[in-house]
């Protein structure tokens, strides 16, 4: 079998992505990690020294879902161009 | 896996930090891409990020995330991997407040580190001891990236553990309770792995081919002998 153009692989994988997002937003929302279990029981606390824009994955002022949606698409998107952009300079800078 | 500002001690964050830097030091001396692993890292880097948001039910109520280490790694090599696994975690403290600024250097020697450094290693042991023939191929992905899962959070558990006195449990109840939890959704990573690299292996050989690690596969070693 003919290795797939990479146009199609970008189509596929973001799809991918997307359907991710979607089960992530609508779906496997909650989120309750084990080592957040283990600080409640010993009373220990986050301590933030810094106020991210889009804690938790909200808009400030959006709906949590649709907010989690946006932040989301918009994520995925953005670490795709940070990834195509390091990995340019990285190849740029090696060739 | 994440773990916030406040629960880690500067006795444990600052040497963390530290090993970091050496890594991402040796990462940027050491990578190499080739043409067409560019679109590739930039596609993988935003997929796990996307994998990252769906939370699957684990155990005790609790939750536990797929980190994408072993997958990058394998398929971009270890310090490519590293940088992309590098990249999600600085957004997401930067932008999601998802994991800590003081930690951060904890969160990517666990998850950047230590998740796709172990997939990668112990993928080329069993490639020399096992082989990779027929399913061989991906038993060994999937030991691979179960065990980097798991030795991620191990490391995460010790972190916590040696962060006296705001995790009073110590090492010897943090270690397990991280091991237990993500080992189940390491079977997780295990397979979404084994599924991914299948599924390069049949559309996009061409890009594994170029992989530091799945190069030395037989199926690719066989092909270069049957050109020369």
């Amino acid at each position: 079998m003919a290795p797939i153009s990479t146009k199609k692989t970008v189509l596929i994988v973001l799809t991918v992505a997307m359907i991710f997002v979607l089960v992530g937003v609508f779906v496997l929302s909650f989120s309750f990690e084990t080592l957040d279990k283990q600080a409640g029981k010993l009373g220990a606390e986050e301590k933030p020294v810094y106020k991210a824009p889009f804690a938790d994955y909200n808009i400030p002022g959006l709906d949590n879902t649709w907010g989690a949606l946006i932040v989301g698409v918009g994520g995925t998107l953005l670490l795709l161009v940070m990834g195509l952009v390091v990995a340019k300079i990285v190849r740029r800078r090696k060739s | 896996m994440h773990i916030p500002d406040g629960y880690l001690t500067p006795y444990v964050f600052i040497p963390a930090f530290a090993i970091t830097i050496i890594f991402w030091a040796i990462c940027l001396k050491k990578v190499k891409l080739t043409e067409k692993q560019v679109p590739i890292m930039g596609l993988l880097t935003a997929l796990f990020f996307a994998a990252m948001m769906m939370n699957w039910p684990v155990v005790g109520g609790t939750t536990a995330h797929l980190l994408g280490g072993a997958s990058m790694g394998l398929i971009l090599g270890p310090f490519a991997g590293g940088i992309s696994v590098t990249i999600i975690l600085v957004l997401q403290a930067f932008l999601f407040g998802d994991g800590g600024l003081t930690t951060l250097g904890a969160n990517v020697l666990n998850m950047g580190i230590i998740g796709v450094l172990v997939p990668c290693a112990i993928f080329l042991v069993l490639n020399k001891l096992v082989g990779t023939k027929g399913n061989k191929l991906y038993a060994i992905i999937f030991v691979s990236a179960f065990a980097g899962d798991l030795l991620a959070a191990v490391a995460a558990g010790t972190e916590l553990g040696l962060s006296q006195p705001v995790f009073q449990y110590g090492l010897n109840v943090a270690i397990p309770a991280m091991a237990l939890n993500h080992s189940i959704i390491g079977v997780g990573e295990g397979i979404i792995t084994m599924i991914l690299v299948g599924t390069l292996l049949k559309l996009r050989p061409d890009v594994l081919q170029q992989s530091p690690i799945l190069k030395r596969l037989s199926f690719f070693q066989n092909k270069e002998e049957a050109k020369e």
